[in-house]
């Protein structure tokens, strides 16, 4: 194996590990607000790439298929949180957890009566259908730099929203002490609302992103859920950054275990998960 | 002598009686009693485009025979197996203890095939598995009463070993799911290639149904092999070729596949397609009377054009017509049936086959390549391709 | 003192396990009715373990569905292929292999709570998804085969065929019979109290000196054996292995069931197995989106009836009982 190899890779290990951040950070920012563990983050990662089917066959333009979706994906997500979520904020984990179940079934049955079981795709649109040369015979596809681009936009963005807006501070205060946010004069309930719709909004937007370069099919979603708590159980629960560190590495190790080790590449990134937590039982960067 | 005749007397009566009793029973039996075909097919799920075009053509095969056989009308009895192999016994079950189905005509799926062979051994049922390729089906595990119409995974690997070395290919990487189908097609291009003196330098098995295989073509890139030989279906076909294609692949390093690779989803891979070159018992654009007249009537019916699972559907179909009607119509005596169906000729849209001893296609295996988004038959690859059914009794 | 905590408890047990054991009479040796009973029956024991972690114990754990899938392949693995074995020499040998391998993954799991565990359980039952999908020993994703079923005797004496459809139904209901009595028992014991004294207020228990962590892993432990045994018996009955045993909707369907029934209840395991296969499948013959239905039912009740069907009729025997 020579060096471009290892770059290929590394490069293919980024652009998995960022997308998988744009997933968790909407689950693990939710959970650090609202103390809210949804189960379907990972339906809404379905719904997000079958939106983009939807409204790219329909218009033919997957760019206004994707702001179309991922302006429904903030609706939905209010409409959930407005509904369902706001009972839950009283009740116990397991209430969360069965909910939240209850969902799954829900979304995967509209999935299945709305666009059926046939795997679907979707064109990468022209613009970016190309590949630039890498080596005398790899090519990298330009889409792919492309998600890589928009994970890291998102990155950048909740950062700067975090740290350095009125709304990044509630979420910080939320974060640690809900009840004195509260006090001060916060409306808890409309930041609950946001947070929540943002966070399904993040989920949504890497399965639109990635529609064209997966395969759409039943199931999806639940399969990019367990990878997602892997990441956020590594990061440490809560915490944006350490979601961001975690969700890296996981992509790193699945990538190069799937050819350097290809008998455990399955396993590896739940081999990983219970080394680290052997060592750090909250993760990695625990608040 | 008075006793006599008072015993024989109604004897003689009742004998005679019964004879009729029985007699007409199994006439009104076998000429109003409806011929149970059971469907166990995935209706639902990743699989269920095979299951309901498997499902077409067996309908339409019975349609062209006016729905009867000798005389008696068809009761189809449709199960969906979701492709779930954990389902299998427990929907055979139903099929053959509940509802008593003369034939059970499934599934796609080769895991769900391996747990309806254990449940349907030693029953009154007649299996016939318009799809599964698990070559243990008609090989280690084969049955009496078990039929396929469909094809061995090794029939669909086995003859691209040598075409590969004739091409000129001597270091080739094999890459499929890791799975039974998967493995065994890998398995069954290995043996011809290595015995015609190429080298499999590589062979690549990804978690099923994992279908990001970026890291694996990067793999296969740094390795320079002459040519690749894969195993895909469905989805995970479509997303391949084209990743091949984006990765920059396509050109350099010549692809090649069985014919599942191509099969149903040229249109989906689009430009990435083209030149891909695979080996299956089947081409659409095959030229025989047959294959043309059941396209026809096919897309007349459906309004979709037809595809290798509905002929060995539309085949299963045949074979049920054929046996039934060389027994009179009469579906009570299984081993009668059976002893026909393997007598058999099959008038296939793929071109006429017999059933080897393991009651498994013996059938010609084609060379495609697409042209055009259409896999066109160079050359036939192996004419009358038996699978050696390794580890069958019958 | 009685076993029953109350009045619906004990009608409910009694006409369930009378109704039980004259049904394959009624059936006419329609083994597909049996066998279908008979699946739930090992699902009820299943899902009462799971009650008996998640209702009792207050664990929450989306991996158990792993200890079921362990039992089926833990069997099929130690007994030689051809040969008939001893199902009760059997039964241990799984449930000692499953328990062994329940205090490993207790000893990592049990030291992370609430919301961590329910990842970490669904990410284990995983990874042992895959360990046995992507093996080349173990079948792989097609799973194993058990082509001889064992024999049932005891110091020689041979009553139960498990061939025999009807025989394997009796040894189901017993095992499921057998089951609720243990818990029951358990329940009643010293050790259950302080178990339940761990679910209501760890704090003070610690407190008092309880080492929570030692009690949870042998609740832990001991319902996971259980879930193999469980497992077990499922592989018996159809003679086949598969690694989709032990996915994460095994589990979430379980807990589901669960809650049906009315958590913690443990009867309430038996009541829910039965009302969710019965609607699963009277609706699935209705319309293929019965997801769509269980997936609303589920959010209603969790919205509304906070103790499932269970804690439902418990409320008419409120102020009779001994609870």
């Amino acid at each position: 194996m020579d060096s471009s190899f290892y770059l290929v890779q590394l490069l293919n290990a980024v652009q998995y590990g960022l997308l998988l951040f744009l997933i968790a950070s909407g689950l693990t920012l939710v959970f650090g607000v609202m103390g809210i563990l949804n189960l379907a983050h990972g339906s809404m990662y379905m719904i997000g790439a079958y939106l983009a089917y939807y409204f790219t066959f329909l218009t033919d333009n997957f760019f206004l298929a994707f702001l179309i979706s991922g302006a429904i994906a903030l609706i939905i997500g209010f409409i959930i949180e407005r509904f369902l979520i706001i009972h839950l904020y009283k009740r116990d984990h397991l209430d969360q957890v069965l909910l939240t179940v209850g969902l799954i079934f829900v979304f995967n049955a509209i999935q299945s009566f709305v666009w059926g079981n046939d795997p679907l795709g979707v064109e990468v649109p022209s613009l970016l259908s190309g590949s630039i040369k890498l080596t005398d015979i790899i090519e990298y596809p330009v889409y792919r730099l492309f998600i890589s681009g928009v994970c890291i936009v998102v990155a950048v963005g909740m950062y700067l929203i975090i740290n350095r807006t009125k709304l990044g501070m509630m979420i910080r205060a939320g974060e640690s002490d809900r009840n004195m946010v509260e006090n001060l004069g916060v409306d808890i309930s409309k930041l609950f609302t946001i947070v929540f719709a943002i966070g399904v909004l993040l989920s949504a937007l890497a399965g639109i992103v990635s529609a064209p370069i997966v395969s759409l099919v039943p199931g999806m979603g639940e399969h990019v859920l367990i990878s997602c708590f892997v990441v956020v159980v590594i990061g440490g629960l809560g915490s944006i950054k350490g979601a961001f560190v975690a969700a890296l590495i996981v992509g790193l190790v699945d990538t190069f275990a799937s050819v350097l080790l290809p008998e455990i590449s399955s396993m590896s990134i739940y081999l990983l998960m219970a080394l680290i937590l052997l060592v750090k039982p909250q993760g990695l960067f625990k608040n | 002598m008075n006793n006599k005749k008072k015993i024989l007397k109604p004897l003689l009566h009742a004998s005679i009686a019964a004879c009729v009793a029985s007699m007409s029973g199994y006439l009104s039996a076998n000429e109003q009693t409806p011929i149970k075909i059971g469907m166990m097919l995935p209706f639902s799920g990743v699989y269920a485009g095979l299951g309901e075009a498997a499902r077409n053509g067996l309908k339409q095969a019975l349609k062209e025979n006016q729905n009867t056989i000798s005389g008696r009308p068809i009761e189809f009895i449709e199960m969906d197996t979701e492709a779930k192999p954990a389902r299998a016994p427990e929907i055979t079950s139903s099929l053959v203890d509940n509802q008593k189905a003369d034939f059970i005509v499934g599934p796609v799926h080769s895991g769900v095939a391996m747990g309806m062979i254990k449940s349907i051994k030693g029953k009154d049922s007649i299996m016939i598995i318009p799809n599964a390729g698990a070559n243990a089906a008609t090989g280690a595990f084969c049955q009496p009463n078990v039929f396929r119409t469909s094809f061995s995974s090794w029939q669909t690997a086995y003859p691209m070993g040598k075409e590969a070395f004739d091409m000129g290919y001597k270091k080739v990487v094999t890459m499929s799911w890791n799975y039974g189908f998967g493995k065994e097609s890998l398995a069954a291009f290995n043996e011809s290639f290595t015995s015609a003196g190429g080298e499999v330098v590589k062979k690549i098995l990804v978690p099923f149904p994992k279908t990001e295989f970026q890291s694996y073509l990067t793999e296969i890139a740094s390795i320079k092999p002459d040519a690749v030989f894969v195993f895909f279906a469905g989805g995970g076909a479509v997303k391949f070729v084209k990743d091949y294609d984006a990765m920059g692949l396509k050109g350099k390093i010549p692809l090649l596949g069985s014919g599942f690779l191509t099969e149903g989803t040229t249109k989906a891979q689009g430009p990435a397609s083209e030149g891909v070159i695979t080996t299956l018992h089947y081409a659409d654009s095959l030229d025989n009377a047959k294959n043309t007249t059941f396209r026809q009537q096919y897309q007349e019916q459906y309004g979709k054009p037809a595809d290798l699972f509905s002929v060995q559907g539309y085949d299963a179909g045949q074979l049920i017509i054929d046996a039934v009607t060389a027994t009179k119509g009469n579906t009570a005596d299984k081993d009668a049936l059976i002893k026909q169906m393997e007598q058999l000729e099959i008038d296939s849209p793929r071109g006429a086959f017999k059933f080897s001893k393991a009651h498994n296609p013996i059938q010609n295996v084609y060379l495609r390549k697409v042209v055009d988004g259409q896999n066109t038959v160079m050359k036939i690859a192996q004419q009358n391709l038996e699978d050696p059914a390794r580890g069958c009794k019958l | 003192m009685s076993v029953f905590s109350n009045k619906s408890e004990k009608l409910f047990i009694y006409i369930f396990f009378g109704i039980a054991l004259f049904i394959p009479l009624f059936l006419n040796d329609n083994t597909f009715y049996i066998n279908k009973i008979a699946s739930i029956i090992i699902l009820a024991i299943f899902v009462m373990s799971l009650d008996y972690l998640v209702g009792r114990t207050g664990l929450i754990t989306l991996g158990h569905a792993m200890f079921y899938g362990l039992g089926g392949y833990i069997f099929t693995i130690l007994a030689p292929e051809y040969e008939a074995v001893n199902f009760w020499l059997y039964t241990f040998y799984v449930m000692t292999a499953s328990g062994f391998v329940a205090l490993i993954v207790g000893l990592i799991v049990l030291r992370t709570n609430g919301i961590y565990m329910i990842m970490i359980t669904l990410a284990l039952a995983q990874m042992t998804f895959y360990y046995f999908a992507d093996s080349v020993d173990y079948g792989g994703l097609d799973g194993l085969f058990i082509y001889v079923k064992p024999e049932t005797s005891i110091f020689g004496l041979n009553f139960l065929d498990l061939d025999n459809e009807t025989h394997f139904y009796y040894l189901c209901l017993l095992s499921l019979f057998n089951c609720f009595i243990f818990f029951k028992v358990i329940m009643n014991s010293s050790f259950g109290r302080i178990i339940d004294a761990l679910k209501e207020n760890p704090d003070r228990a610690t407190a008092l000196g309880y080492n929570i962590f030692q009690f949870r892993l042998i609740a832990y432990v001991i319902a996971s054996s259980l879930a193999s045994y469980a497992g077990y018996l499922f592989a018996l009955q159809y003679g086949f292995v598969n690694p989709t045993m032990m996915s994460w909707d095994v589990s979430a369907t379980a807990l589901v069931m669960s809650l049906l029934g009315g958590l913690g209840t443990i009867y309430g395991a038996i009541l829910g197995s039965f009302v969710y296969e019965g609607l699963h499948y009277t609706i699935e013959h209705l319309t293929e989106y019965w997801m769509f239905f269980m997936g609303s039912l589920i959010i209603a009740l969790v919205l509304t009836l906070k103790n499932g069907l269970a804690g439902f009729l418990n409320s008419f025997s409120r102020g009779k009982s001994d609870e």
